[in-house]
């Protein structure tokens, strides 16, 4: 006989309870701690919280496929959306067991960091991270492993989006259309390199950088219409300021400023997704407002097992939608607890957006869901992320350091208003020759990726 | 044949149990429907399907900005470059984009961060909103504002009146999230709070027009209600009794219900517009049942027993209602014919309608008749010697003045008016126009908040009269992008040049190849010698990444579709004049054939916006309203000449209908109004509807020369007094109920249809009486003297009531008198 310590709802009482008064996750015990140590974080929720079959009554398992026929039973462990894609358009998510090695969660040196630098991090008086010892820029990590509030959470995700000092995704790009025609297909490689909050041996900070958080890059490579066109984003530290945009034309050999502050528009066309949908952290942090933890819950989140390392090119099988090619395919897990924030963006007089939900996941910090609604409160549009480390079965990719890169394998978005989905899925290899990697090395990436006379020589075709 | 319909008549009554039984279980059969029923306006549906440029429409439904709604910001007092004026357009463009299911990338305003200022540095481009973060306050930032806006092409053409005098949002929806009536509450709110003594706001486009149109239809349904009183109010009136009132509301509504139950069950949406019709169907189901209760009345005073003088009526009455109301139905049907879906819809619901009025109107009614209460006013309703009493002798004495133009005395007199007046009516008719153009759209009044938009639109911008030319994609799943590809950018140019330099050009026009040659010259340093663009694939497609650069592919909508496969080339047309239509398509067909029609990827089309669909209308309604009009009269014709044996018979039934037809016309061209669908459906309806007085009427005449004794001139003014009287009556309460519509409805459209129902009525009523009579005076016809006809009922009461004689024996005498005239 299974003797159960506490009642059926006691986990999602606790979660409920705590969302409120900004607690440290975990419920039998404190989370972070577990962390830190590597083990399993399921020792700091009761069963039904770690169980999917526990949690349904046994109606879904490890193993099963979420689909139209047994989505009812799990419907409060995801978005509306996603729970719309399942019923309505033949969406299916492959279940699988929960991740029981914390580290498992994080790259190698963002990892280290994090469990070095713990307790360090502070908000200045304008809300910008700073370590608090000293005020100098953030040092590496997540600033706030045991986030408490929404701010704190999305400093997690907004200090290092990739959480590598340096990636570069080569990414593959499909734009489906509401009749489930793929209408337009892009390649791009995607390159980030963070200035301060950086991890590893190469220190905190870029040479002379400590103003700024990142610089990005964008520049396509096919079709050959629009290959050469290319982006750079240069981000302040100060997350205040808007982040300098300037796009390259290669026909033209000119560069083109974009207003600071145009940052729900596509980057070419077709794509469903804007700047500011990075991983759901894709504006300064403080140029949106009004952030709250409105509820702690567990989710089903696909934070592993999602690399497919065996596959040509890494590119992942796709079902659903009228044609059968509207989603990858997606494995989730049980999360225990996820932060559910909300925020406003309270610095773009123009947005369209009127609210962000963003489903954090607390053990890594990471976001695994978001949902952005119109200004009358209607779902618009959604993003969802799947990370993991690069392992599939015994194929295994690795950083720059000999250790299993960690990254995000692939990303749907999905305008719902519009009924328009992009699919990105970061692959190994793209038009162009472009790799993805996920470690700088000995390379000047700066001058090679992220600088106007690089975009002008990467344009060039 | 006369025999049979009396046998029909006394099976059904000796089964009035198991007639019961039918017809209550097949009413709640359809009433099981009715919560199925949906009334939806699909303008789409209200275009010929088979017309060429209808076909351009449905194939490239985004173009011309159908989903687009406008609101026309204006400074009475001056220009909007001020801070009230800059803050209410802000505002707008801001609370638009609350609207329920508008599309928010497609929102475009001098406030919206669309509305880019591009100005060439020696840096590289810049691009800024034309209007910054806030809304320009002091004197500098406004003069500062206002020379961006004069340095955009676009902002200055299309979102700015030339004068400064008023400025344009654009919001745009999604039409799978699309509810007219929640947009146009939310927009009309937007406009009552935004407007006030210095500013007016004006709301147009598609959208604002199907928002009226719901808008209105609560007054329509109103009116409705009004005029179904009206009727019943009518026939308290007349019938005084209870028979006379409740049979026609409660057959009438019988057939209502299987009409409606029956599109509710069949899942096809009804056009709100078009529910004139129904109501017509009502008007004529008490028609009928006017008819065919006094035809009751008459035999219950002869008989006293009112078993047997519902089955004598059903007996009598069965040919000539079945006749007359297939000829309705046939009408309606008939209106499916022109290939406008929401039409052929509507054709086949009215039409099974009008076809279960011949179930309910000649068999339900015989067995309320047999159930209810007999009548107890009887002697005053049936005119007899003295003509009854009251209203009843008015209406006496009228029938007997009409009757009196073909007497013998009259009757040349009579033919020479008529002949004269045919005359001029048919040449006048000849001269009648197709189509009825007015600024803005015809279903509402010129002077209606939405028309009077239109017109203030066009009076301050290129306004909302286009022709669309599309490009189109031969592969549009294709890698290659063909609107951005030099061929098309070419064949876009090319019919803007020509159009341009037309003798009736434009006022402006419109295309992707605008766009890209704007950002060529931008990126190539902003000297205007860059606009124009190289005629290769690369040029056309750096230009087309300048413009499209950081940009929803929906920014481009209005020229180019998402994928960037087809693309449109717009024109901005003065007025929508019969005039400015010709001779813009016929520019814009030349214009066409000299870029050629068939290209490599692409082929152009000609065309879609409001002045191509206009023509379709109006094509639509000069290729079918004599087509339709000639159907009908064949089915007269076959119909009617195997009813009376005689084609002779038909031909005098279709003068006076056909007659009607041309004095109609006639007297719409001489008001100055034009065919359209509307006269289109009036005229296929009023032939029905005058074919059915002519039926009832010579069908009596028949009946009473016989009884007469071949006495011409007593039968036709006995046929007069009694079934002309039930024409007169059933006539005048419809043009009572609704000549209102003309003078209640904001609707133009049921307006337009209650004159011309009107009309085509009154006219129908009037030749029925006085010209069919005529033709019998005149014309003698042989077919008088037969007993075999269908719908010419010999039935003797006097010889039925002094016998006693039952219904058998009258059967197995009419059969002996049958074969004796065959012999």
């Amino acid at each position: 006989m299974h003797i159960r310590k506490y009642d059926f709802n006691y986990g999602r009482r606790s979660l409920l309870k705590k969302a409120a008064l900004g607690a440290s996750a975990g419920v039998l015990a404190p989370l972070f701690p577990l962390i830190a140590r590597a083990d399993d974080p399921a020792k700091a929720y009761p069963e039904e919280l770690t169980s999917i079959e526990m949690l349904t009554k046994g109606k879904v398992k490890v193993g099963d496929v979420i689909n139209a026929n047994n989505v009812e039973y799990v419907k409060d462990l995801m978005d509306p959306i996603t729970y719309m894609q399942i019923k309505d358009m033949g969406r299916e998510l492959e279940l699988v067991a929960p991740i029981t090695d914390a580290s498992k969660l994080f790259g190698h040196d963002m990892f280290e960091a994090t469990i070095k630098n713990a307790g360090k991090a502070g908000l200045d008086k304008d809300g910008n991270v700073i370590v608090a010892a000293t005020g100098e820029p953030w040092i590496g990590g997540m600033p706030f492993p045991d986030a408490k509030s929404g701010l704190e959470a999305t400093a997690n995700l907004t200090l290092s989006w990739g959480r590598n000092n340096f990636s570069l995704y080569a990414i593959r790009d499909w734009d489906i259309d509401p009749e489930g025609n793929v209408t337009y297909q892009y390649d791009f490689p995607w390159a980030e390199l963070n200035a301060t909050a950086r991890v590893g041996s190469d220190g905190p900070y870029l040479e002379g950088k400590k103003d700024y958080l990142r610089y990005q890059s964008v520049w396509f490579t096919a079709p050959n219409d629009v290959a050469g066109t290319s982006f750079l984003n240069t981000w302040h530290y100060d997350q205040r300021k808007f982040p300098n945009l300037v796009g390259y034309l290669p026909a033209f050999r000119r560069v083109r400023t974009f207003p600071t502050n145009q940052r729900f528009e596509p980057l070419v066309p077709g794509i469903s997704f804007f700047l500011s949908d990075a991983w759901s952290a894709g504006d300064p942090m403080l140029t949106w407002g009004n952030y709250k933890i409105v509820e702690r819950k567990p989710f089903l989140g696909a934070i592993g097992n999602n690399w497919d390392g065996k596959l040509e090119n890494w590119e992942k099988p796709v079902h659903g939608g009228p044609k059968g090619q509207s989603f990858f395919r997606t494995r989730v897990q049980l999360i225990p607890e996820v932060l559910v924030v909300d925020a406003e963006p309270t610095g773009y007089p123009r947005a369209p957006v009127g609210k962000k939900r963003t489903y954090i996941d607390v053990r890594n910090q990471m976001v695994v869901d978001y949902v952005t609604y119109d200004r009358r409160g209607d779902a618009w549009r959604k993003g969802e992320p799947s990370f993991g480390q690069f392992v599939d079965g015994d194929k295994v990719f690795k950083d720059g350091s000999g250790n299993t890169a960690w990254s995000f394998t692939h990303v749907q978005f999905h305008d719902v208003q519009n009924n328009r989905i992009s699919r990105f899925s970061q692959t190994k290899e793209i038009t162009g020759g472009y790799k993805s990697r996920h470690y700088q090395g000995d390379e000047d990436v700066y001058n090679k990726y992220l600088t106007s006379a690089a975009m002008q020589r990467l344009g060039q075709v | 044949m006369t025999a049979l319909k009396f046998r029909i008549a006394a099976w059904l009554m000796r089964h009035r149990i198991l007639a019961w039984i039918f017809f209550v279980l097949a009413t709640a059969f359809f009433a099981a429907g009715l919560p199925r029923v949906q009334l939806k306006t699909i303008f789409s549906d209200l275009l010929p399907a088979d017309d060429p440029y209808v076909q351009v429409y449905q194939d490239h439904p985004n173009f011309g900005s159908p989903l687009t709604l406008t609101l026309m910001i204006e400074n009475k007092n001056g220009d909007i470059y001020n801070p009230t004026s800059l803050q209410k357009v802000w505002d707008l463009t801001r609370e638009i984009d609350l609207a329920p299911g508008v599309d928010h990338d497609q929102i475009l305003s001098l406030a919206s961060s669309k509305a880019r200022f591009i100005e060439a540095t020696p840096y590289g481009i810049d691009v800024r909103p034309l209007m910054d973060d806030k809304v320009p306050q002091t004197p500098d930032e406004i003069a500062e504002f206002k020379e961006r806006v004069e340095r955009s092409p676009n902002a200055n053409t299309f979102l700015v009146a030339k004068d400064g005098s008023a400025a344009i949002v654009t919001a745009t929806f999604i039409e799978r999230l699309l509810d007219y009536g929640d947009i146009f509450k939310y927009a009309t709110s937007l406009i009552e709070k935004h407007s006030d003594d210095e500013h007016v706001i004006h709301m147009a486009g598609q959208p604002a027009l199907t928002g009226w149109v719901y808008h209105l239809e609560g007054q329509m349904f109103w009116i409705f209600g009004v005029t179904l009183s009206a009727l019943v109010l009518f026939l308290v009136l007349y019938m005084k009794n209870v028979v006379g009132v409740i049979t026609p509301i409660v057959t009438s509504a019988v057939a209502a219900i299987w009409g409606f139950g029956l599109t509710g069950w069949i899942g096809a949406p009804i056009e709100p517009l078009l529910m004139i019709v129904p109501l017509l169907l009502v008007a004529r189901s008490f028609s009928h049942c006017v008819q065919f209760v006094e035809r009751y009345y008459e035999i219950y005073e002869q008989v006293h027993d009112k078993g047997k003088a519902a089955e004598l009526t059903m007996g009598v009455m069965l040919a000539p209602s079945v006749l007359g109301i297939l000829t309705d139905a046939f009408g309606i049907l008939l209106i499916s014919v022109a290939p406008i879906p929401a039409m052929e819809r509507f054709a086949y619901f009215c039409g099974f309608w009008a076809i279960s009025m011949i179930p309910t109107g000649v068999v339900l009614i015989s067995l309320m008749l047999a159930a209810l209460p007999k009548p107890s006013n009887i002697d005053k309703l049936v005119s007899g010697k003295n003509g009854g009493m009251g209203a009843q002798a008015i209406l006496h004495k009228i029938l007997l003045g009409i009757a009196s133009l073909s007497s013998r005395r009259h009757a040349k007199k009579t033919g020479v008016v008529i002949s004269i007046l045919a005359v001029f009516s048919i040449y006048t008719a000849l001269q009648i126009k197709i189509g009825n153009p007015v600024e803005g759209s015809n279903l509402l009044w010129p002077n209606s908040e939405f028309n009077t938009a239109v017109s203030e639109i066009n009076s301050r911008f290129p306004g909302v009269n286009t022709l669309e030319i599309i490009l189109e994609s031969k592969d549009p799943g294709g890698e290659v992008r063909v609107a951005r590809q030099a061929e098309t950018v070419a064949a876009m140019l090319g019919l803007q040049s020509l159009l341009e330099s037309s003798d009736q050009a434009p006022r402006a026009s419109l295309s992707f190849a605008d766009y890209m040659s704007e950002g060529n010259r931008l990126f190539s340093g902003g000297n205007p010698k860059w606009l124009p663009l190289d005629s290769n694939d690369r040029a056309t497609n750096a230009a087309a990444n300048a413009v499209m650069m950081g940009s929803s592919a929906k920014a481009f909508s209005h020229v180019t579709d998402f994928e960037q496969q087809h693309a449109t080339v717009s024109f901005w047309y003065k007025d929508n004049k019969q005039e400015t239509v010709d001779a813009a398509l016929a520019a814009a067909n030349a214009a066409v054939e000299k870029v050629g029609r068939d290209h490599d990827e692409f082929s152009v089309r000609l065309g879609t916006g409001t002045i191509a669909l206009q023509q379709a209308t109006n094509n639509v309604v000069s290729r079918y309203h004599w087509i339709i009009i000639g159907l009908l009269n064949l089915f007269i014709f076959v119909s009617c000449s195997y009813a009376y044996r005689t084609p002779v018979a038909a031909l005098m039934l279709m003068i006076p209908v056909n007659l009607s037809t041309f004095m109609l016309n006639a007297t719409m061209h001489l008001l100055g109004i034009g065919l359209d669908i509307n006269s289109l459906m009036v005229a296929a309806i009023g032939v029905g509807v005058g074919i059915d007085y002519g039926i009832y009427l010579l069908s009596r005449i028949c009946e009473e020369f016989d009884v007469d004794d071949h006495d011409i001139e007593g039968a036709l003014t006995r046929a007069l007094t009694t079934t002309g009287k039930a024409i007169l009556f059933t006539a005048s309460i419809m043009l009572v109920s609704i000549v209102p519509w003309y003078f209640l409805a904001d609707l133009k459209f049921m307006a337009d249809m209650g004159l011309l129902l009107t009309l085509i009525m009154l006219v129908n009523m009037a030749l029925a009486l006085i010209v069919l009579p005529l033709l019998v005076m005149l014309i003698r016809p042989k077919f008088l003297y037969r007993h075999d006809l269908l719908v010419g009922e010999k039935l003797d009461l006097d010889v039925l009531k002094a016998a006693n004689t039952s219904l058998n024996e009258l059967i197995e005498s009419d059969a002996a008198e049958s074969r004796k005239v065959v012999c």
